[in-house]
């Protein structure tokens, strides 16, 4: 039995690198002149949106030039692809690889330093002055997609979306049962809300929570003053304080009627207001004191890539209002360029979203803001 | 499932007479594969929930973590609320499917035939499309509550989100297996048993009482124990269905385990869990060997 088992777990490992080897060599095989290999870390949704909506225009501007999207396959692979390129540079050959979607400049380590990644900062790209600095997160990294938390909401029933979350306080209190955000477990869009809310009774400083700093003893007393604002509008919630099971129900709950405004990411919200599964009336609104926490996806252009100019040409063309619009209409993402030079029907729609700051919180902190959350705030639904 | 099926219904068999290894040589692979991919990581578990690593990183016995379960109001409040959910929904199903099952029994109309499909139909559909089909249906401002409004009946207080929404969705789910175990019990009965009963004039309730319920006892006792191992254990149709607090152990052990990632407590409720549905099992398996023995005695 034993042995059986050996041999069948060397089989698989060598199935394993058989393929890999395999896919490796492809990939090698495909690479030639006017051809971009361009790796994806995202998921496929994201890759049939490029096919879709950036390769044919872009070829078609390009005559010669062919984009070939290739799935990077997950982390672990992507990495592994940026150390292909980072070797291909030490060693000046070439890397066959053209760009690299969604992962950060970080690894390997040496890399930026090396002069691995293309600098967008100097590169004076025709439509660079067109992005939004808030969501520039380095100079290596040019931002094309994002989702951010939002408030969505029936416009005919809220006239004028709150502009602060003291305003969104004050609106929940003044319209009980007509809000709802997702347990914080269930649904990013509900942990974003408490977590802005914590960000909130500490008064907006985003530099008090840091993926080192949290200890019980230093967390308890900013937890003990965010059970008091949120214990204090559960009473005016949906159903007097209960609390949807997820980023889909939640949106449910809105388009049923029942409740007027929600807490949602925007690609979901988007989405949703695309396909008329929500009413009509239906809109986004984004905090303008301090925003819902967000993230941006980016492309790594690698200096050594052997289509450098067609690349850049490339990573122009993502930050261009013909690219970022169908970001908006085809893929429900946010765009990376200023609302302002979106088309006029997209900045009608979208007027209240439009954002300066893009926060995010601490992993570290969750497990035990969550499982606060669940035993001081949620558990004191009093059912009549 | 089948086993339950057949060691519900099956009728008595050759009995065993000669002791031979081979046959345990048949079982010997599948009781292997139990033994090292449940048994061994599920006593690995139980172990770490009392055999705990300190602070120092030694390890030493400790119940603490059971000590904390039992005097920590919110996870009793769990453990209680799992309890009520569990029984309700039996009883339920209990309630709705004896009488089909009678009926079944003793229809042989082709309108019988239809309402054994259409109760086993949820068998088919995936635990998602009804859960998302019930928020749809039941939830507020949903067709239900629509339909009513249109005959004049206001006032709906959607299940969704209270402790009945997860009852519903699991009473929907748990239904086509206990319709087929009480059916399969029900043949068993002998049309000649009853029309004896009837002639000697017997009424309807006590037929019911004195000759069917005595004979369908196993299969009773085998859907009650099998539903309760499935119905504690539910994580999916409470969380989304059900309200936030107080939660089924189900999710709250996910949660335990995931979001909190306190490995060592959700061990513990897992622990917990397992022990009290040991005696459902317990009981389904004493059902199962006083059957047995009684085959063999024939």
């Amino acid at each position: 039995m034993v042995m059986k088992r050996r041999e069948f777990l060397k089989g698989t490992a060598a199935i394993g690198l058989g393929g890999v080897a395999a896919g490796l060599m492809g990939r090698t095989a495909l690479a030639a002149e006017g051809t971009l290999d361009i790796f994806f870390n995202s998921d496929t949704n994201v890759v049939e949106f490029w096919g879709s909506a950036i390769k044919p225009a872009f070829e078609a501007a390009n005559p010669g030039t062919t984009l070939n999207l290739v799935s990077g396959g997950g982390g672990a692979s992507m990495n592994a692809l940026a150390e292909r390129a980072f070797a291909a540079l030490q060693s000046g050959t070439d890397p066959q690889i053209d760009m690299m979607e969604a992962i950060g400049p970080y690894h390997p380590e040496g890399a930026i330093e090396a002069g691995l990644w293309d600098d967008f900062s100097t590169l004076n790209l025709s439509n660079m002055s067109k992005v939004n600095p808030a969501v520039i997160d380095n100079q290596w990294s040019l931002p094309y997609r994002g989702s951010q938390v939002v408030m969505m909401y029936n416009s005919e029933k809220v006239p004028t979306p709150p502009k602060t979350f003291e305003e969104l306080v004050a609106w929940i209190k003044a319209n009980p049962g007509q809000f709802a955000y997702a347990r914080p477990d269930l649904g990013d869009s509900g942990a974003c809300f408490i977590e802005r809310a914590l960000q909130e009774v500490m008064g907006r400083d985003e530099s008090l929570f840091t993926n080192e700093n949290y200890t019980p003893e230093y967390a308890e007393p900013m937890f003990a003053k965010l059970w008091v604002l949120l214990n204090d509008i559960a009473p005016s919630l949906y159903k007097g304080g209960e609390y949807t099971g997820g980023n889909t129900p939640s949106i449910q709950l809105l388009a049923s009627g029942v409740i007027s405004m929600t807490i949602a990411w925007s690609d979901m919200a988007l989405v949703a207001m695309n396909e008329g599964v929500v009413p009509e009336t239906t809109a986004v609104a984004q905090l303008q004191d301090l925003a819902f926490i967000g993230g941006y996806s980016s492309v790594l252009v690698p200096t050594n890539a052997a289509n450098h100019e067609m690349s850049l040409k490339l990573a122009d063309f993502l930050i261009s209002p013909e690219v970022q619009n169908k970001v908006v209409t085809d893929l429900g993402g946010f765009p990376s360029i200023n609302w302002s030079e979106m088309s006029p029907e997209l900045q009608a729609k979208f007027a209240n979203v439009a954002t300066t700051s893009i926060p995010t919180f601490p992993g570290p902190w969750e497990p035990a803001l969550f499982d606060g959350w669940y035993r001081n705030v949620a558990s004191n639904l009093t059912r009549s | 499932m089948s086993d339950t099926l057949s060691s519900a219904t099956a009728p008595a068999s050759a009995p065993l007479t000669k002791w031979r290894p081979t046959g345990l040589l048949f079982i010997a692979a599948p009781i292997l594969l139990i033994a090292i991919f449940l048994f061994y990581p599920a006593l690995r578990s139980i172990w770490g929930t009392i055999y705990v690593r300190q602070p120092d990183g030694s390890y030493a016995f400790s119940i603490a973590s059971y000590l904390y379960f039992f005097s920590d109001s919110y996870s009793l409040t769990n453990l209680g609320r799992t309890f009520w959910t569990t029984i309700v929904t039996m009883v339920l199903l209990i309630a709705i499917n004896l009488p089909i099952a009678i009926y079944l029994r003793f229809s042989g109309s082709r309108l019988a035939v239809f309402i054994q499909v259409l109760a086993l139909f949820p068998m088919f559909v995936p635990g998602i499309v009804i859960v998302y089909a019930l928020i749809r249906y039941l939830g507020p401002n949903g067709l239900l509550q629509t339909l009513l409004e249109v005959v004049g009946i206001g006032g709906f207080q959607s299940p969704y989100l209270t402790p009945w929404g997860p009852v519903i969705g699991m009473v929907w789910d748990a239904m086509p297996f206990t319709l087929l175990v009480l059916t399969a019990g029900m043949s068993g009965i002998a049309t000649s048993a009853i029309e004896a009963a009837q002639d000697v004039g017997a009424g309807r309730l006590r037929i019911l009482f004195s000759i069917i319920l005595p004979q369908i006892k196993n299969s009773l006792l085998v859907v009650t124990s099998l539903n309760f191992l499935g119905l504690f254990g539910q994580a999916f149709m409470p969380f989304m269905l059900g309200p936030t607090s107080p939660e089924m152990m189900g999710p709250f052990m996910l949660r335990t385990f995931s979001t909190v990632r306190d490995p060592l407590q959700a061990a513990t409720q897992a622990t917990i869990v397992f022990a009290l549905c040991s005696v459902a099992g317990l009981a389904y398996v004493r059902s199962i060997a006083r059957r047995r023995a009684a085959e063999l005695v024939k």
